[in-house]
């Protein structure tokens, strides 16, 4: 992990160097000085998906929620299988600075064999203090699961955005 | 034969659960600089690296978003952009608007600004958003044939993105902040550190925030990158801090926001205050 940092780090300054098209670069320069300016970055990466794995719906509407601990709570009347995850991401920068997180505060769900369904969407934090190993925030939900919900594999797209002020 | 179907549906259920765990989305990115200043008499650069395992297309497009008072950044929709907005996206320029990378291939976004004559002086911003374009193939086709008599099965796919403000000047502008009283609370997801900043002037102001106890040499705590836009005249701060650092906050405390140290780093505000 740490290793992958230092490298994300060097290729970042050297797309600096050259970005900037450094003027001592075109500098015909006798004593050879090299200059790089090194940017500040920030770093996205998506860890974890978040997962309320599969569910029997019941005879009532009933809901599914994962918190963003990723524990999950399966309504009555229904059977909740597989593991539950929130949603995670990575946030990497400079050390202190603070991003803002969040995005969509509800997603709907198309199925396979037809039927949709709703999830409701929360986040861990409204923004991050990155700390020397960057920051994270999750990304859970409440699921709506409709009576005698349609079988088939639901899927739905939701917007995150990590935002610099 | 029916045992067997039977046999078949349970295990299927069961299956389900399990191969539908790792719906990774590609488009991890790195995006530097992390804000943009011009003045208009020249654009500037902004890198984009795909950071992901696979290759990935991007797009990158210009968002309004406005300052909260709680120091959120609200997205409006470009049809109810003010004049001044819709200004700023008309000023700034940019390409590519797509590119498509793939893994550790960095890209140069170059960024240029044209001012129209008789701009009123002020502060013009949008915020630029890199975004990977999610995988036409995640859809899940339709399969008859998959036996999930009474199972359903979620994937829930983000999109994700970075945005970083590119702000354009015109005219000579001046701001100044002054910080507001200061205290810990409690919030759902633990402690956080508040204060209020009041802005005046035409512009916005930016920089870092240090609190530190009278006497010591070490800061508290560190915060960087505060700003508070044009958009609103005052806004609070709220950080969260390990519970910890939430009990030694409290007391008499030295408040000090200072200017981003590349552009000189000189005090904007400073105040001593006792945290409640």
């Amino acid at each position: 992990m740490r290793k992958f940092g230092m490298k994300r780090a060097i290729v970042g300054a050297a797309i600096a160097a050259l970005a900037l098209n450094a003027p001592a670069a075109h500098a015909a320069s006798a004593t050879g000085t090299a200059t790089a300016k090194i940017l500040r970055q920030i770093t996205l990466t998506n860890i974890s998906a978040l997962q309320y794995a599969t569910i029997i719906s019941g005879a009532s509407a009933s809901t599914v929620a994962v918190s963003t601990a990723g524990v999950r709570t399966c309504g009555a009347s229904l059977s909740c299988l597989g593991t539950a995850t929130a949603a995670s991401f990575n946030v990497d920068g400079t050390e202190g600075a603070v991003v803002l997180v969040g995005g969509d505060s509800s997603v709907s769900l198309a199925g396979s064999l037809g039927g949709t369904m709703t999830s409701s969407l929360t986040y861990s934090a409204a923004n991050i203090t990155l700390g020397a190993t960057g920051g994270s925030f999750q990304v859970g939900g409440t699921l709506s699961v409709g009576a005698n919900q349609a079988a088939g594999d639901y899927t739905g797209t939701f917007n995150v955005t990590a935002d610099y002020q | 034969m029916l045992r067997f179907f039977k046999g078949f549906g349970l295990l299927s259920v069961v299956l389900l659960g399990v191969v539908t765990v790792p719906v990774q989305a590609a488009g991890d990115l790195l995006v530097a600089p992390t804000r943009v200043v011009l003045d208009g008499s020249r654009g500037t650069e902004v890198v984009l690296n795909n950071i992901g395992a696979e290759p990935a297309t991007y797009r990158i497009s210009l968002e309004i978003k406005r300052m909260t008072a709680v120091g959120g950044l609200d997205e409006i929709a470009e049809e109810n952009a003010t004049p001044a907005e819709r200004t700023a996206l008309g000023m700034i320029a940019f390409s590519p608007r797509r590119v498509t990378l793939p893994p550790n291939q960095p890209q140069v976004i170059r960024v240029g600004v044209r001012i129209p004559e008789g701009t009123p002086p002020g502060e013009y911003r949008a915020h630029m958003l890199f975004r990977a374009v999610p995988d036409a193939a995640a859809a899940v086709a339709a399969d008859a044939a998959k036996p999930a008599a009474t199972g359903v099965s979620i994937a829930l796919i983000p999109i994700y993105g970075i945005t970083i403000p590119v702000i354009v000047r015109v005219g000579d502008l001046g701001a100044e902040a002054v910080i507001g009283d200061a205290w810990v609370a409690e919030t759902p997801d633990g402690p956080a550190f508040n204060f209020g900043l009041t802005r005046t002037g035409n512009r916005s102001v930016y920089g870092d925030i240090e609190v530190t106890r009278p006497g010591a040499n070490e800061p508290l705590l560190r915060a960087r990158g505060i700003a508070v836009y044009p958009e609103v005249g005052a806004r609070e701060v709220s950080l969260r801090v390990p519970p910890e650092l939430a009990a030694k906050l409290k007391g008499p405390v030295r408040i000090r926001y200072t200017e981003d140290r590349e552009v000189g780093g000189g005090t904007i505000d400073e105040a001593e205050r006792v945290v409640k």
